[in-house]
């Protein structure tokens, strides 16, 4: 599966991604050897000059690798097309055991790869570099992940073979596995929806209060309830919405949403999902630099607006990945 | 506004074949609302220098503090923010852009603050007549005299009202009139408070009597403050 468009693509992606990064590598280790602000001197200077570039360019490869999630989904798609019992990217990803994990690494990254840039963008809006040592040592740890990540897609991809037969998501959701419901340990219809919309209202709640008056205790809450309701929302998604969304009772798949056929409603459902989950958790991410001298109206700053913005984004999900359910609710199926 | 600059050196192209060290180690201090000349021969190392204080170039080594606050060094986005609001640059060929008129090149540095066009015009109007060009406001940069390119320039430099004036060779294409009219523009801007720093090795400049201070400068280095 090497030779063809998605792979070629998604193995660019990533090998470009870690080249850029092993480049910022050897940056980070100067930062960690050398940088001293107080300094006047050419090293502290050319230091100052190469992180600029280096920062910036670490930004557009980790922004790449947030996008190479949406390519990996769509490739799995595509793949699905030439493995026996595969319908869309659900066969693809348990045609062999890298599928998941590669795809789990991958949502973890969005997470941790995004956090970066927020630090990058906290430091760069403050006139002294505060954040610098923070963010190149962050961005050792990362490194690691981006080559588990490029490891797992290049067995995921190498061990895809044609002949064997996998299961298609109406299997591996299906009546007879439970109805998806084990992917939320058999919680009832009515437990899952209603913890679904409890979650949501509570953040709602917690996130008007936190843009009334920021508590540090309430900021820590609303980033655990957001890291909850995005588990939480990502099977109930799954196991509960997508069916109506397919009009087809036991089909229930968190990928073929993405499709055409559904005028990709997957996709808006997703980026309201990853994007309020992003700024919801990266409120409490960002709380210990308040007291990095310099930064504190910046994070400031940043927390009202990412718990905006997340609540923007929660209300939008609500709505868009619930209206086929309520529609069918409250006025019946498609006719 | 206090400027001073500690063991600053600049190097082009360093580690290059062609490195060339145009300062070694400047110290120096300027005084607020004075008015001070870097003389020096031609590839002295004098223009270098007020890039340097005016942020333009950054030091190879060293530090630029001006009012208590280091600024050769600040990202790019503050220091752009700084140039706007505190330092007014006059250039030797004055690098107006020749195609806008005289008031569009004078409220130019306005544009990047959003202010709205009549105040720009407003100010604008104030420092044409102050420098007597208002007879000009609608005329290509491209048609207008030296000594009323001279006056535009020093026009656009105030235009945001910054303390300090930063004059690179001002004086190096005008006539001895033009000159002695540019020092008159100098000595009141002085007088009104702003800081002035000008490059020169004309006599008509450096023997100025409203030039408070000379420092000489001879390969890189300063030779007498």
């Amino acid at each position: 599966m090497l030779l063809n468009s998605w792979s070629i693509a998604l193995l660019l992606c990533g090998l470009i991604v870690l080249f850029l990064m092993g480049l910022a590598a050897r940056s980070a280790i100067r930062v960690l050897l050398f940088w001293n602000p107080e300094s006047d001197s050419n090293r502290q200077i050319r230091l100052e000059n190469e992180i600029w570039l280096t920062s910036t360019l670490v930004e557009y490869a980790l922004g790449i690798q947030i996008i190479s999630l949406i390519v990996f989904v769509l490739a799995a798609d595509f793949y699905s097309q030439s493995i026996a019992g595969a319908m869309c990217a659900t066969g693809s990803l348990l045609a062999n055991s890298f599928g998941v994990p590669a795809l789990l690494v991958k949502i973890g990254g969005v997470f941790f790869y995004g956090f970066w840039i927020v630090l990058h963008h906290l430091d760069i809006h403050s006139e002294k570099y505060p954040l610098v040592r923070v963010k190149y040592i962050y961005l050792l740890f990362l490194i690691p992940l981006l080559v588990l990540d490029l490891a797992l897609e290049i067995l995921f991809i190498t061990g895809l073979k044609p002949d064997i037969i996998t299961s298609c998501c109406a299997v591996v959701f299906g009546d007879a596995t439970g109805g998806g419901s084990n992917l939320l340990g058999g919680f009832t219809h009515g437990l899952s929806m209603g913890l679904f919309y409890g979650t949501a209202g509570a953040l709602i709640l917690l996130g008007v209060v936190l843009l009334e008056r920021w508590q540090r205790w309430l900021g820590v809450l609303f980033s655990s309830g957001w890291l909850w309701f995005f588990l939480l929302a990502l099977t109930v998604v799954t196991t509960e919405f997508s069916s109506y969304i397919y009009a087809m009772p036991f089909h229930k798949c968190p990928f073929c949403i993405l499709q055409p056929e559904y005028h990709y409603i997957g996709f808006v459902i997703y980026f309201a999902l990853f994007l309020g989950a992003f700024f919801g958790m990266s409120g409490a991410v960002v709380e210990p630099l308040r007291f990095v001298e310099g930064l504190e109206e910046g994070v400031t700053g940043y927390q009202r607006s990412a718990v905006k913005l997340s609540l923007l984004f929660l209300v939008f999900f609500v709505l868009v990945s619930s209206y086929h359910y309520w529609r069918y609710i409250l006025i019946g199926g498609e006719g | 506004m206090l400027i001073e600059l500690k063991n600053v050196t600049k190097i082009y192209n360093q580690g290059q074949i062609n490195e060339v060290t145009a300062l070694k180690g400047i110290d120096l201090t300027i005084d607020d609302s004075s008015m001070t000349c870097l003389r020096g021969a031609s590839g002295s190392g004098k223009s270098t220098l007020l890039a340097i204080i005016g942020c333009v170039f950054q030091p190879t080594t060293g530090r630029v503090s001006i009012a208590g606050k280091q600024l050769s060094r600040l990202p790019d986005r503050f220091l752009t923010l700084h140039r706007r609001q505190y330092i007014g640059f006059i250039f030797q060929t004055f690098n107006l852009l020749p195609a806008l008129t005289v008031q569009d090149n004078i409220t130019l540095p306005l544009v990047p603050l959003g202010i709205a066009p009549v105040e720009m015009r407003r100010r604008a109007a104030v420092l044409m007549d102050r420098f007597a060009i208002a007879h000009r406001r609608n005329f290509p940069a491209s048609q207008i005299s030296g000594g009323e390119l001279q006056r535009v320039a020093i026009a656009r430099a105030l235009i945001n009202n910054p303390p300090l004036i930063l004059a690179d060779e001002p004086t190096a294409h005008l006539d001895s009139r033009l000159s002695e009219e540019f020092m008159h523009f100098m000595k009141d801007l002085k007088t009104a408070g702003k800081t002035i720093i000008i490059t020169s090795h004309d006599p008509l400049v450096t023997e100025h009597a409203d030039v408070d201070r000379i420092v000489d400068i001879k390969d890189g280095r300063i030779d007498a403050a």
